[in-house]
């Protein structure tokens, strides 16, 4: 961690002469070996670790001041709101204007060094090799064993420089697969706000606050913009099957942009939202999420519990041109037969919200569902379910619904089937230039 | 001649288990003890007026929730509290400490080490996967290969195939979890020196191995055993009974003599008597004698076999092989009491862990240390000390705002390489101890209101456990599951027909509180149910 082109007494005179320079453990640039840097996380050090169970996100005051419903929930060890206002508004904001959300607790990791490159390539099980500076891609990992341990979001910022988005945290893996690379892991999360704005009218949100280009902005492309003043950096991406901008900034400056988008959204319909229509919407997109559809293979208990990529994301296959990375060998002697268990897509009839967890198939238990919601775009409840690869293809699925009314508890037997893919995704999200109008 | 069903020796806690499981079944059961109050090495006592806690053990953790509930002793005014996990603190004033929720023990493990902080996952997983596995081998008798006829056969092939149908990656598990050093185990996971030392030193109280000594990281599981299944991400809890062990044995009680069993107190068995190489009753030290369809030793195999027998009615090499098994004190007790909370400056204020334990350990080369200076049979010069604060999370232990210590000092041999523990030595062992906790704790010695200090040897006088040892023999791998009480007698039966083991000597050893007794009573029963 010392640099080692300046020897320590001197660096220590250095150091006591200029107070207000830059403290001792900055990042050395030179120093390539991979380690966080505590300097980043100094904050957590005033309060002992029990004090508060969840933190607050730096949005915690914008969102606080929305919330009309004072819903909360813990969310990676950060308190954000569950429902702002009201879900069925905030649903329909979302899919008729915008929707506005705080994802700050989402884990980010800069991954950079000359060989960021080659241990991207050598941790993920897609290839990330033709990404481009100022793109990003959805990338998953896994153990040896071929059996999946997170995914995520993955930024090319610079040449040699990274960013990896994550639901969990994976440093201990990032770290240990970085053995013989010189590249440097730090965990930025805390350093990082992130706002997602979503929507049919985001793009032209984006071009009232003054950034006319945005919509010019690829799918999976990102650039810096200025918003409110601030500096962001933007992404054209999330996990709700529409158009949607991700923005990428400070934390002490992520209040600014969102006062900012807030001010000019209002009178186009923008609403902020909670996490429950972030649930809602990536289910209706179809998105797995990490530690609820399926379980890092570090923290299954029950070895059956970890999954391999194949059961997660059905068009997942090892690329041949690919070299060697983490779990290519299992996964290359694995590809052509079915896994065992299969996260699938699944309607259940019926026209209100039921809840349901069980899945079975002719009266034998066959799965269950991990995430359920009822989804006004299909008008049914859906969920993303892990069923057994029988039967998924024999069918005759049924979900046990439990109905409370009154005092009784009335239960029925409601037929389910596969959807063959997701309930709402629509074209605008890939169009270019992003249109205007809903 | 008295006659019962069964006959249960010592009056302490899995002698309870026991005999409630019995009586349960409708078996007329008595419990016989020499002492005036039943607890034997759980025994609690007053130090002081008013302050209670037990005289020869720690006093945590409770009986499995599993037992509990069997034995009805909520019914019987049982109730458990559940503590946080535990703290341990380094000289020069670091500290880690453990906690439920996920999120807040991982926080905690950041302040070390924001790797480390995510490898627990990893380490939790790893833990929990072996402890379920081990679960359901402690909860059921361990038998000796070809013990019983069939039966005996009929488990030894299924064990061998459940380990030959392990895929790879789990053998590889269990042969990392079984037969490396806890230290090199921890390697695996974790960078941070006191993380490590943390984990390592929970692990190893009440054990004859250091932290690097091969072997050592199976005792990593055992705070798993408990955890169960509303854990919510963090350090496995310790469940402790509300009152003390006083409450704990006095539910007991009530659940034997709610069965129909009876407790005798004042009535030490001298002798076990044997005919026809059957067991059929025991006599007392009075001179009375009464028959019994099973006898039960609370004691340890070492006693049990060796001073309640005439040593030519027991079977060929009997005697040789109790002889041989390895029994050795290796902690010394220190009961304190205390005018006031000890305030611990080092430790963030209303720290919720302390309520779960406070552990005064070194880094892992200190702690090999004082486990060198054990086998030497030197007296410590740095041990590992375990303190419990119980009237922390239970305020009925001692007087209002006062409070009652317990300290476990690891690595104290019974028996000096060079003489005995005369008083000079007592007397720097108690300096010693209260050094170091004045170390975390400045001032404690001026809230001290008692303190005692018993040795190994003490506890062997007292109790009579040989050794003083409180683990009951060595629990290590060759003295574990069918090689224990002694190799090739796996369970609570022995050689001699209606006589049966339920301490710690037997099967599963002092790992889960209670089990031994439970185990007992179940094979009792069914060697009764077998004979018609």
């Amino acid at each position: 961690m010392t640099p080692d082109t300046l020897p320590r007494a001197e660096e220590e005179q250095m150091d006591a002469l200029h107070d207000t320079a830059a403290p001792a453990n900055a990042p050395d640039p030179a120093d390539e070996r991979a380690e966080v840097d505590p300097a980043l996380f100094e904050e957590e050090g005033s309060e002992p670790p029990f004090a508060r169970a969840v933190r607050t996100t730096p949005l915690h005051l914008e969102t606080a001041a929305e919330s009309r419903t004072n819903r909360w929930t813990a969310w990676n060890g950060y308190t954000v709101p569950r429902v702002l206002t009201d879900l069925g508004d905030e649903y329909r904001a979302l899919r008729g204007a915008a929707a506005l959300m705080d994802l700050s607790p989402l884990v980010k990791y800069r991954i950079s060094g000359r060989d960021a490159l080659a241990y991207l390539e050598r941790l993920c099980a897609v290839s990330v090799a033709t990404l481009d500076i100022d793109r990003l891609r959805h990338v998953m990992f896994c153990e040896g064993s071929g059996m999946v341990l997170g995914d995520g979001l993955l930024f090319r910022l610079g040449a040699d420089d990274y960013r990896l988005v994550t639901e969990e945290t994976h440093l201990a893996w990032l770290i240990d697969s970085a053995e013989g690379f010189r590249v440097r892991v730090e965990d930025v999360s805390a350093t990082l706000a992130v706002l997602s704005l979503q929507g049919p009218l985001s793009a032209l949100l984006l071009a009232e606050l003054g950034i006319g280009d945005a919509a010019m902005l690829e799918p999976f492309a990102a650039r810096w913009i200025a918003l409110g003043g601030m500096p962001v950096y933007a992404s054209r991406s999330g996990a709700t099957g529409d158009l949607g901008y991700e923005l990428w900034c400070d934390a002490e400056d992520a209040p600014h942009v969102w006062r900012a988008l807030m001010a000019k959204g209002a009178a186009f319909g923008l609403r902020p939202a909670g996490f429950a229509l972030r649930e809602l919407a990536r289910l209706e997109a179809g998105y797995p999420r990490a530690g609820r559809d399926y379980l890092s293979a570090f923290a299954a208990i029950d070895p059956a519990d970890a999954l391999p990529p194949a059961a997660i994301w059905p068009h997942f296959v090892p690329d041949p041109a690919k070299g060697l990375f983490n779990g290519g060998t299992a996964l290359r002697s694995m590809q052509g037969e079915a896994p065992a268990r299969r996260l699938v897509r699944l309607a259940v009839q019926g026209l209100e919200p039921v809840r349901f967890a069980a899945i079975s198939a002719g009266g034998a238990p066959v799965g269950l569902a991990t995430s359920a919601g009822f989804s006004p775009a299909l008008g049914a409840n859906i969920a993303l379910a892990l069923l057994d690869e029988r039967a998924v293809r024999s069918g005759d699925l049924s979900v046990l619904a439990e109905r409370r009314a009154g005092l009784s508890v009335g239960e029925s037997r409601l037929p389910a089937r596969i959807l063959a893919g997701p309930v709402f995704s629509h074209p605008r999200r890939f169009a270019v230039p992003a249109p205007f109008r809903p | 001649m008295e006659r019962r069903d069964a006959v249960v020796i010592g009056a302490g806690l899995n002698g309870l288990v026991a005999a409630a499981y019995l009586a349960r079944a409708g078996l007329d059961v008595l419990v016989l003890d020499r002492a005036s109050s039943p607890g034997g090495i759980a025994l609690p006592y007053e130090i002081a007026p008013g302050f209670v806690l037990p005289r020869y053990t720690l006093g945590s953790g409770g009986l499995p929730p599993r037992i509990a509930a069997d034995l009805d002793l909520a019914r019987h005014g049982l109730r458990f509290i559940r503590a946080e996990g535990s703290v341990a603190c380094f000289p020069g004033g670091a500290y880690v400490a453990s906690y439920r929720d996920g999120i807040v023990h991982r926080r905690e493990l950041a302040r070390h080490s924001r790797r480390d902080a995510d490898a627990w996952t990893r380490y939790r997983r790893d833990m929990l996967r072996a402890a379920r596995g081990l679960a359901p081998l402690l909860t059921r008798a361990a038998k000796a290969p070809f013990g019983g006829l069939f039966a005996g056969l009929r488990a030894q092939l299924a064990l061998a195939d459940r380990i030959a149908a392990l895929p790879p990656a789990d053998l590889a598990a269990m042969l990392r979890l079984w037969t490396m050093s806890a230290s090199d185990y921890l390697d695996d996971y974790f960078e941070a020196p006191e993380i490590k030392a943390h984990l390592a030193a929970a692990a190893l109280i009440g054990g004859t191995l250091g932290p690097s000594s091969p072997m050592s990281a199976s005792r990593l599981v055992w705070p798993w055993l408990s955890e169960t299944g509303d854990a919510m991400g963090g350090a496995p809890d310790t469940l402790m009974p509300q009152g003390g062990t006083i409450a704990l044995l006095q539910a007991l009680t009530a659940a034997v003599e709610a069965g129909g069993g009876t407790i005798r107190l004042e009535a030490e068995v001298t002798d076990v008597l044997i005919k026809d190489g059957r067991v059929r009753g025991v006599e007392l030290a009075n001179g009375e004698t009464i028959g019994a369809g099973a006898v039960l030793s609370g004691l340890d195999v070492k006693r049990s076999f060796l001073s309640l027998f005439r040593w030519k009615d027991l079977p060929d090499g009997l005697v040789e092989r109790v002889g041989r098994v390895r029994m050795k004190g290796v902690a010394a007790k220190v009961n304190i009491a205390l005018d006031a909370m000890p305030d611990f400056p080092g430790l963030p204020e209303g720290c919720p862990s302390l309520g779960g334990g406070l552990r005064l350990a070194g880094t892992i080369p200190a702690m090999d240390r004082a486990f060198a200076d054990w086998r030497e049979r030197m007296p410590p010069r740095d041990p590992v000390i375990d303190v419990l604060i119980p009237s922390i999370t239970d305020p009925s232990l001692a007087p209002p705002g006062r409070h009652v210590l317990s300290a476990l000092v690891q690595f104290v041999p019974g028996e000096l390489h060079d003489g005995t523990w005369t008083v000079e030595r007592r007397d720097a062992l108690r300096d010693l101890v209260t050094a170091r906790l004045a170390e975390v704790s400045p001032g404690i010695g001026k809230h001290m209101l008692a303190c005692e200090v018993l040795l190994p040897g003490d506890i062997e006088d007292e109790v009579g456990l040989t050794g003083g040892d409180l683990a009951y023999g060595e629990a290590t791998l060759d003295q574990f599951f069918a090689n224990r009480p002694f190799p090739g007698q796996g369970g609570a039966s022995t050689p001699l027909r209606n006589f049966y083991l339920c301490s710690p000597s037997a099967h599963p050893g002092p790992f889960v509180m209670g089990a031994p007794g439970a185990n007992a009573a179940a094979e009792v029963l069914t060697a009764l149910k077998g004979r018609g």
